[in-house]
C-alpha cells in the first residue's frame, strides 16, 4: 500500500483552514482598535463637497434626515449619523428625521436624543422625528405635494400641524436637503422623487459607495461619506474624534493584513508549482 | 428636476417607446419563426451539471431569490427557479426554496407546484420544501446559513436582488463544499459572488437566463429587441459625448439627451424662444 | 375623484358601501374564478393585468396640466397603497406558512424539532412584547417596568447585536473567499488581485502615509502646477489617487454600462408581463 507523503509547507499554507484567518483577523482587529495610533485621514472630494454643503446653511433652514439603517450596519453608519447630525446642530439648523426601516426607527431616534442634549435642541422645536414609512416612494412623493398630510404625526403621536419645527414648511419643497443614511439603494428614489430644488446628500456603507460614483459624477448626489472611512474624514473636518476616527485603525490594518494574506498565498501557489517541475 | 412623466423630458419617452417597439417586433419576428442567436453563457450550462451532482450525492439544492421584493427581478427568478425544479423532478433530488418576501414565497409556492406537475411528479411537491424564513436581512441569513450547513447541501442556485447577506450564503456554501451559480442585477454583489461563487451571472444575462433555458421564441425576440436597445444607447453616448466635447455640456442638444426640462430647452432653442 | 372625505356623513356612507362592495367583489369573484375554464382565468387575469398596467403606463405618458400633475396622478398613491395592503396580506400568509411548518416540526417530533421549539417561543415572544411597546406608544396600553425590560433585553440586547455579528462574519468571509480567490492564474486573475490591493490601501489613510512616507511622493500639488509638469505626475502616482481613479474612470463606467442593460432587460421583462407574453411563472 502506498503511503500518503506529509503535505509541504506550501500545500498546508495553500489548503490552511478558514478558522486560523478568522482568528488571525479577530485578533488584528483588536490589537489595531486598542492601537493609539492615529493617521490623519485624506480628505476626499466627495467628503468635501458633503460638508461644504452642510457649512452653507444657515441658520433657521430645514433639513431632511433618512436613516434607514438597522443594527447590522452601525459600525458604519452609526458615525456617520453622528457626524452629520453633530454638525446640522453646531449650524442651528432645523432637522427631520424619517426611516423606512422599523429598527433604525428606534435607533436613529435615540441617537439624536442623546446628541440633542449635548447641543441643546429642543424636540418638536428644533428637530423631529417622523417614525417609520413602510414605503418610500409613496412617502416622498406624497411629502413633495404635502407633507402635513403625508406625516400626519410624528413618532410621539403629536400631529404635524402642532409641531413648532414644521412652521412654515408645506412640503419637502421647504426643505433645503435630504441627507440619506442607510446601507440600502434608497438614494435612487430620492434622486428621482425628490423636489427640483431639493440637494441630495448620501451616507453609504462602503459596499454601496461603489454605485453611488455615477450620481456623483453627474450631480446628482452633491457629497457622500462611505462608510466608516468617510465618517473618520468628516470628523476631521469637524475637529471631533468620534466613532469614525476610532474604527479606521480597525479597517485599515484588517486590509493590510488581507494583503499580506493573499500575498503569501500565492507565493506558496508560486513555489508549489516550482517544486512540481522540479 | 426630477424625471417622473413623460413631459419632463419627450425625448427619453420616445427612447423608451422605441425600446418598447424594438422588443415587440422582434417576438412578433421569432415568433414568425426567425432563428436566432444567442451565445453560450457557461454558468448556465452548469445547470444540469450541478442538479447531476446533487442527485448522485443524495444531497439537496437550494434555490434562494434573496432579498428581492416582488417585481420583474423576482419574477425572473422564479423563472429560472421553475425550469430547475422542472429538471429536479426527473431525477426526485430534494429541494429547498427559501425566500425573505412573503409575496414572493406565496408566487413560488405556485410556481413549483406547477413545475412539477408539468414535469409528470405531483407526488414529488412538498408545500415545506417552499419557505418564507424572515423578511428580515440577517435574520433570512442565519436561516439560510444555517440550512445550509445542516443539510449539507450539494448545490445552491442563488438569482435575484442581494445585499450583504450575499456573501454569507456563497461562503457557507463553499464552506459545505457545493456548487454554487449565481445571478444578480445588484452590481455591488457581483464581486462577493465572484469570489465565492463557481459560476455568476451578471447584469442582463440575468434577464437572458429564461431565454437561454428555454429557448422560446418571445424570450429570444425579446433580448434581440434588448440588444437592438442597448445598441441604440451606446449612438447616443458616443453621440451625445462627441458633441459635448465640441460644443460643451451645457448645449442644448445635450440637455435634450438626458436632461429633465430638455426637451423644452432644445425646442426653445431651435425655435428661437417661440 | 380619487378622495373621499370621512369626516362627513355622506363620505363615511360612501366608503362603508365602497368597502362592502369591495368584500363582495372579492368573495363573489372566488367561486366565479373557480368555475372559470383555465383559458378564461387566463383572459382574466391577462385583461386586469393590462388595466393596471394601463394605469400607470397613461399617467406617465399623459401631458402635465399643473404642478407637474396630470388627471391621473392623483391615483398613483391610492394604487401603491392598494400594493402595500396587499402585501401585507401576503406577509400573514408566510408567518402562517412559517408557523405551520415548525408547529408540525414539534408535533410529528422530526428530526431537529428542538429549533423549532426555539423558533416558535421566540416569535411569539418577541411578537407579545413588540405589539406591547408599540400600543404602549400610542398609549393605549400602559408602560410597564416588565414591558420596558422584556422589550429592551429582546430588542437592545438581543436582536441588535445578533444583526450585528451576523453583519460582522461577512468581514471574516470575505477574507477566506479573498485568500481563495486571489491567485495569479491567469492574467484577468492578477489584475483582479492587483486592483484590489490598490484600492484596499489607497482608500485607507494609511495608503497616503505609505505614499508620502515610504515612496516620497507629494502631499499636495501647487495650485497654479501644470497638469503635466513632474509635481502633478507624481502626485497622481499617490495611492489615493490611484485608487480614486480606478473607482472613478474604470469602476464608474463599467457600472453605468451594467446599469444600462439590466435597466432594458427590466424594461424589457416589465412589458412581456404587462401584454402576458411572459410565460415562465403563469
Amino acid at each position: 500500500m502506498q503511503e500518503m507523503r506529509p503535505l509541504t509547507v506550501w500545500e498546508r499554507m495553500l489548503a490552511i483552514d478558514r478558522r486560523w484567518l478568522y482568528l488571525t483577523l479577530f485578533v488584528s482587529i483588536i490589537v489595531f482598535l486598542l492601537l493609539p495610533v492615529r493617521l490623519p485621514a485624506v480628505i476626499s472630494p466627495p467628503v468635501r463637497k458633503f460638508y461644504d454643503a452642510i457649512e452653507r446653511l444657515q441658520p433657521g433652514d430645514i433639513v431632511m434626515v433618512s436613516s434607514n439603517w438597522s443594527a447590522s450596519t452601525i459600525a458604519e453608519n452609526q458615525p456617520q449619523l453622528e457626524a452629520v447630525l453633530r454638525h446640522l446642530m453646531r449650524k442651528k439648523v432645523r432637522f427631520t428625521l424619517m426611516s423606512v426601516e422599523a429598527q433604525s426607527r428606534d435607533i436613529s431616534l435615540r441617537l439624536a436624543n442623546r446628541l440633542a442634549k449635548e447641543f441643546g435642541y429642543e424636540y418638536g422645536k428644533d428637530w423631529v422625528h417622523f417614525g417609520f414609512y413602510t414605503d418610500l416612494i409613496v412617502a416622498i412623493k406624497g411629502m413633495t405635494n404635502d407633507l402635513p398630510a403625508t406625516v400626519k404625526q410624528d413618532v410621539k403621536g403629536t400631529p404635524a400641524s402642532q409641531l413648532e419645527v414644521l412652521k412654515g414648511v408645506k412640503s419637502l419643497k421647504d426643505y433645503k436637503m435630504v441627507i440619506d443614511v442607510t446601507p440600502s439603494s434608497t438614494v435612487p428614489y430620492w434622486i428621482s422623487y425628490r423636489p427640483k430644488n431639493l440637494i441630495v446628500l448620501y451616507c453609504p456603507t462602503s459596499v454601496m459607495a461603489a454605485e453611488a460614483y455615477t450620481f456623483l459624477d453627474s450631480g446628482q448626489i452633491e457629497g457622500m461619506i462611505t462608510g466608516a472611512k468617510g465618517a473618520q474624514e468628516y470628523e476631521q473636518l469637524l475637529g471631533i474624534v468620534g466613532l469614525g476616527t476610532r474604527f479606521i485603525n480597525g479597517i485599515q490594518f484588517s486590509h493590510v493584513l488581507i494583503i499580506l494574506t493573499i500575498l503569501l498565498g500565492n507565493l506558496a501557489l508560486f513555489m508549489q508549482r516550482l517544486s512540481r517541475e522540479a | 428636476m426630477s424625471y417622473q412623466h413623460a413631459a419632463d423630458n419627450w425625448f427619453s419617452a420616445i427612447i423608451i417607446a422605441i425600446i418598447a417597439m424594438a422588443v415587440l417586433l422582434n417576438i412578433f419576428r421569432a415568433r414568425g419563426g426567425a432563428q436566432l442567436y444567442i451565445r453560450r453563457i457557461p454558468g448556465l450550462d452548469a445547470i444540469d451539471e450541478a442538479i447531476g451532482r446533487s442527485t448522485e450525492m443524495g444531497r439537496p439544492v437550494t434555490m434562494i431569490p434573496g432579498l428581492t421584493a416582488f417585481g420583474v427581478v423576482a419574477v425572473q427568478a422564479l423563472t429560472i427557479f421553475k425550469y430547475i425544479t422542472k429538471q429536479i423532478a426527473k431525477f426526485a433530488t430534494p429541494m429547498r426554496l427559501l425566500t425573505a418576501n412573503p409575496t414572493v414565497y406565496a408566487v413560488a409556492q405556485e410556481a413549483i407546484h406547477d413545475a412539477y406537475n408539468e414535469a409528470g411528479r405531483p407526488d414529488l411537491y412538498d408545500p415545506d420544501n417552499v419557505r418564507f424564513l424572515s423578511d428580515r436581512q440577517f435574520a433570512f441569513a442565519s436561516g439560510v446559513a444555517g440550512l445550509i450547513q445542516r443539510e449539507r447541501v450539494a448545490a445552491s442556485f442563488m438569482f435575484g436582488e442581494f445585499y450583504a447577506e450575499s456573501l454569507i450564503f456563497a461562503e457557507t456554501g463553499n464552506i459545505v463544499g457545493a456548487i454554487q451559480i449565481a445571478g444578480t442585477t445588484s452590481f455591488t454583489q457581483v464581486p462577493f459572488f465572484v469570489a465565492a461563487c463557481d459560476y455568476t451571472i451578471i447584469g442582463d444575462e440575468f434577464y437572458a437566463t429564461s431565454a437561454y433555458l428555454s429557448r422560446e421564441p418571445v424570450l429570444l425576440g425579446s433580448l434581440v429587441g434588448q440588444d437592438i436597445a442597448k445598441f441604440l444607447f451606446a449612438l447616443t453616448i458616443a453621440v451625445g459625448a462627441v458633441f459635448a466635447t465640441l460644443k460643451g455640456v451645457d448645449h442644448p442638444f445635450i440637455k435634450l439627451l438626458g436632461m429633465p426640462g430638455g426637451w423644452d430647452t432644445f425646442w426653445n432653442a431651435v425655435l428661437g424662444g417661440r | 375623484m380619487w378622495q373621499i372625505d370621512t369626516t362627513t356623513l355622506s363620505g363615511k356612507v360612501s366608503m362603508a358601501l365602497i368597502v362592502l362592495g369591495a368584500f363582495v367583489l372579492a368573495f363573489g369573484l372566488i367561486p366565479v374564478l373557480q368555475t372559470l375554464p383555465p383559458r378564461g382565468r387566463r383572459a382574466l387575469i391577462a385583461v386586469v393585468t393590462f388595466l393596471v398596467g394601463a394605469f400607470f403606463a397613461a399617467e406617465f405618458f399623459m401631458p402635465l396640466t399643473q404642478d407637474d400633475k396630470n388627471y391621473l396622478t392623483p391615483g398613483i398613491q391610492p394604487a401603491q397603497n392598494a400594493l402595500q395592503i396587499i402585501g401585507s396580506l401576503a406577509l400573514g400568509l408566510g408567518t402562517y406558512g412559517l408557523v405551520r411548518l415548525h408547529l408540525r416540526n414539534v408535533v410529528q417530533k422530526r428530526g431537529q424539532w428542538g429549533y423549532s421549539v426555539v423558533l416558535l417561543i421566540a416569535f411569539v415572544t418577541m411578537a407579545t412584547f413588540s405589539i406591547w411597546n408599540t400600543l404602549a406608544e400610542k398609549r393605549i396600553l400602559a408602560r410597564t417596568p416588565l414591558l420596558d425590560r422584556g422589550f429592551s433585553l429582546l430588542f437592545d440586547y438581543t436582536l441588535i447585536q445578533l444583526d450585528a455579528a451576523m453583519f460582522s462574519i461577512i468581514a471574516f468571509y470575505i477574507y477566506s473567499a479573498a485568500y481563495r480567490a486571489f491567485r495569479i492564474r491567469s492574467i484577468e486573475a492578477s489584475i483582479l488581485m492587483f486592483t484590489a490591493m490598490v484600492v484596499m490601501i489607497g482608500i485607507v489613510p494609511l495608503g497616503a502615509y505609505m505614499s508620502e512616507q515610504l515612496f516620497g511622493l507629494p502631499r499636495e500639488v501647487p495650485p497654479n502646477a501644470h497638469p503635466f509638469s513632474l509635481e502633478a505626475i507624481l502626485y497622481s502616482l499617490r495611492l489615493p489617487e490611484i485608487a480614486d481613479w480606478i473607482l472613478k474612470q474604470l469602476n464608474a463606467p463599467v457600472q453605468r454600462a451594467i446599469e444600462f442593460g439590466v435597466g432594458i432587460g427590466g424594461l424589457a421583462m416589465a412589458i412581456r408581463l404587462w401584454l402576458s407574453l411572459e410565460r415562465g411563472i403563469t
